[in-house]
């Protein structure tokens, strides 16, 4: 096979999604034996490319090139095959089987269905094991730390013959010394002909590791160059996220109003440490990238998760239990809205008074002339487009979906709305009407909560921004003009 | 890349010589201990409490004693059904599915069976017949399942249904059983094959359930279709990453329990002279009960052969012993305790590692 100086070229490829173009003419190369890292904000679209080089989307046009041949896979395993293996977030070992099966797991040599030892497998041992010398062949995998899980899943693409790895955020749930070790993995890697696409958050690993950097954003090839030639972090910081115009934020009017709710050291599996104040009317807001925990403080609060410390409401001990939080008026609008917010097979009628139907019946009968006012009355004051109450939840846009997730919060009488990821999968003339909702519900007293990873909508909504990494509280800004989103980048990227 | 190119940057025999790091702390250690071997506690806690509950009326081993060789020749001569159907339907829920239709599938392949034998058919013929029969149903499981994708539990009802029903239309109006009659009597070698003593009191089909266990063992520990089952079971995804084809593999599991099904009904028609077609009700609770006391996990994944064959002796010693013990009103509530106690504390032991 002729050697090209690039494993892999992309040109001009195009992913559209309902509504959305993911992938917007997106052209660069991978150069042969190098680790090659990719950023970008969420939703920049990174995502979606490595879906497409592993097989498990299609794409709508363009041209892939792997080693100088066109390359479209049509799914994983095909993928694979051709020398792209891939190491997932969720990561694809069998718990139940021992190191050793899983690494020959498809690829085992047998006679009459009989599983015979042979050379082939001492050699994937030894592959692991100069890798990593404590994982034992016979160990089952559940006993494993993520880290030598991922080392299983390495070994095993590095046994089948790589050319390329993609690691996606490989350190998302690894230790700190564990993260040198999979470094040193990644240089070995490269020595022995491996080139590594790497994805990451954590823009100080990319300047550890990386050879080459590729900046998405929006869906578009921002730039791709030698990481010799980027400056710092702020510089890789501003390709990300541009000239963004954020929507101006408009500060109320200070008025002292009282503490609704008092987050006192919530600590738990994911969260360290963690105390606020929330009060009547205001909206805060906690940004952060993905696994920095903000669902978790949602969770905590809404008392689906246990925790230690102390979470007051109005004044009270919060008991830690989903039915005594929405008894005491506390909502959460999840992040997972078909799975977790919507009856979806359901009508918007059955929906909106579905977390409070006492106060519309009578002897355990729904009074369904109630039911048909109060829901005419939320698909007007929240402008839920629709063409009738009866219509199934499933069949309205993300944008009204969200806001039937909504009413269903405000006809339970919540005083306190948190809401995760309130705009994700919703398109931009229905965010801001969302927006505007918020606002709206500020005004009349409610105070909200907003979970997101997307910072034009923290700086555009919030009083108050709390800056979460890995767990822990590490920044709390109140908005106005002179915030400074390359510092909040900086920081929830794990800077000091 | 060349694999032996990175070997060669280590000394592998140095490697295995370091000693694991030992992390798990001593209740852990008890705990995993207990948790292996607590199923073969259960079965000897069963035994001994029906050893010493007659003692003041007959004496150990004595005729009419649990122990008697009598008792124990009964014993493991009703267990032959569940025997052999426990190992193939241990595998199948190792992949993460199940199949309910394996009491109706017994009961039609008993019908058949007895049927064949009563037209004059030899052993041998009416065996192979039945047991083409038992795979032919296993297919269509595994076709309803794998291929049409329908949901398991709700596919196997339906052929549970379907079986059964078969099954009662075989058998001519007005008769209960397919039996021989005056005129038309039954061959009295139906029974050779579950009553005879062939070696030590017991029958062929006691030693051809046995047959059955070592070789579904042997599958389970040795083979490529154990490996693939558990990793089915274990994580899909991954299974399917790895490039094994679930729909073969989990349909040829179905197949398997189809032909032990037909097995098991042979004995049963066998051991009664006639072809029942209610003969295997309950079988499918009595299986899957054994095959989780004996730690198959319900979701998949993990699983023993061996232990379900513990289990299903549980069951089967609870119910014999029981018939010498306690008052007949009073077994199927002390069935239903002994099983809670040993579920609950299976769960309890699964849950408890997890953390």
């Amino acid at each position: 096979m002729e050697v090209t100086e690039n494993v892999l070229e992309i040109r001009n490829l195009v992913k559209d999604f309902p509504g959305v173009r993911a992938v917007n003419n997106v052209s660069f190369d991978i150069k042969r034996n190098t680790v090659h890292c990719l950023v970008g904000e969420n939703g920049a679209g990174k995502s979606t490319l490595i879906k497409i080089l592993t097989g498990a989307y299609n794409r709508t046009s363009g041209t892939t090139l792997l080693n100088g041949e066109a390359y479209n896979p049509h799914n994983p395993r095909e993928a694979r095959e051709k020398g792209i293996s891939t190491l997932f977030q969720e990561l694809n070992v069998v718990d139940q089987l021992t190191v050793e099966e899983n690494l020959t797991l498809g690829m085992e040599d047998t006679t009459f269905g009989f599983l015979r030892k042979t050379d082939k497998i001492n050699k994937m041992i030894s592959v692991m094991n100069s890798i990593e010398p404590s994982v034992r062949p016979w160990q089952r995998v559940s006993t494993l730390s993520v880290a030598q899980k991922q080392i299983v899943e390495i070994a095993k693409a590095a046994a089948t013959e790589s050319n390329i790895i993609i690691m996606d955020e490989p350190t998302a749930a690894i230790s700190e010394r564990e993260i040198e070790r999979l470094f040193t993995i990644i240089q070995r890697l490269r020595e022995q002909n491996v080139t590594v696409i790497y994805i990451s958050h954590r823009l100080d690993e990319i300047f550890e590791i990386g050879d080459y950097v590729t900046v998405m954003r929006d869906g578009k090839h921002i730039d791709t160059k030698p990481l010799s030639e980027v400056k710092d972090r702020a510089e890789l910081i501003k390709m990300m996220i541009g000239k963004t115009v954020f929507e101006q934020y408009t500060p109320k009017e200070e008025t002292a109003q009282e503490v609704v709710l008092q987050v006192r050291n919530l600590s738990n599996h994911k969260l360290k440490d963690i105390s606020f104040d929330v009060r009547a009317g205001e909206i805060v807001g906690f940004y952060g990238l993905v696994g920095a925990g903000k669902t978790e403080i949602a969770r905590a609060i809404y008392g689906a998760d246990r925790y230690e410390g102390e979470i007051l409401f109005n004044g009270k001990k919060l008991q830690p239990a989903p039915d005594k939080a929405i008894a005491a008026g506390i909502a959460l609008v999840p992040e997972e809205r078909r799975s977790q917010g919507l009856f979806t097979i359901l009508t918007i009628r059955s929906n909106v008074p579905v977390m409070n139907l006492e106060k519309i019946s009578r002897h355990g009968f729904i009074n369904s002339a109630a039911e048909r006012n109060i829901t005419a009355e939320y698909i007007d004051k929240l402008r839920i487009v629709t063409d009738s109450a009866e219509k199934e939840a499933s069949k309205l846009s993300g944008g009204n979906q969200q806001k039937v997730v909504l009413a269903k919060c405000l006809f339970a009488d919540a005083d306190l709305l948190m809401l995760d990821e309130p705009t994700r999968g919703v398109d931009v003339g229905a965010k801001s009407e969302i927006y505007s909702i918020i606002r709206q519900l500020s005004y009349e007293g409610k105070s909200i909560m907003i979970f997101s990873s997307e910072l034009p909508e923290i700086m555009n909504l919030c009083d108050t921004i709390y800056l979460l990494f890995d767990g822990s509280l590490k920044a709390t800004i109140p908005n106005g003009d002179d915030v400074d989103s390359e510092q909040i980048i900086h920081i929830v990227t794990g800077g000091e | 890349m060349n694999p032996t190119v990175l070997s060669e940057n280590v000394n592998v025999k140095h490697v295995q010589e370091t000693s694991l790091p030992l992390r798990q702390n001593w209740p852990t250690v008890v705990k995993r201990t207990v948790k292996e071997y607590y199923i073969y506690f259960v079965l000897a806690f069963v035994v001994v409490v029906f050893s010493v509950a007659k003692l003041d009326e007959v004496a150990l081993f004595e005729r009419g004693h649990f122990l008697s060789p009598d008792n124990i020749i009964n014993l493991l001569r009703s267990a032959v059904p569940i025997l052999t159907l426990s190992g193939a339907f241990t595998l199948l829920m190792i992949s993460g599915y199940i199949d309910l239709s394996i009491g109706s599938a017994m009961s039609l392949s008993a019908v058949v069976f007895a049927l064949m034998v009563l037209s004059g058919f030899g052993f041998l013929f009416a065996l192979i017949v039945t047991l083409i029969v038992g795979i032919g149903m296993g297919i269509l499981n595994g076709y309803l399942v794998m291929k049409l994708r329908i949901t398991p539990v709700i596919a196997t009802l339906v052929t549970l249904s379907l079986y059964k029903g078969i099954a009662l239309l075989i058998v001519p109006d007005g008769l209960s059983a397919i039996k021989g009659n005056a005129e038309h009597p039954m061959p009295a070698w139906i029974n050779n094959y579950a009553r005879q003593d062939v070696l030590l009191g017991l029958p062929l089909a006691f030693y051809v359930a046995v047959l059955a266990i070592v070789a579904l063992i042997m599958v389970q520990k040795k083979t490529i279709l154990g490996k693939y089952a558990a990793a089915i079971g274990g994580n899909p995804t991954a299974a399917a990453l790895s490039g094994i084809n679930a729909v073969l593999i989990v349909w040829l599991l179905y197949i398997i329990v189809g032909f032990f099904a037909a097995l098991a009904g042979v004995a049963r028609a066998s051991f009664m002279s006639l072809g029942d077609p209610l003969s295997g009700d309950g079988m499918e609770l009595a299986v899957i009960i054994a095959v989780l006391l004996g730690g198959t996990a319900f979701s998949g994944g993990e699983g023993s052969v061996a232990k379900s064959v513990v289990g299903a002796m549980i069951i089967i010693s609870v119910t014999v012993g029981m018939l010498t013990v306690i008052p007949a009103y009073w077994q199927t509530f002390a069935m239903g305790s002994v099983l809670l106690i040993a579920a609950a504390l299976n769960h309890y032991l699964q849950e408890e590692l997890k953390t």
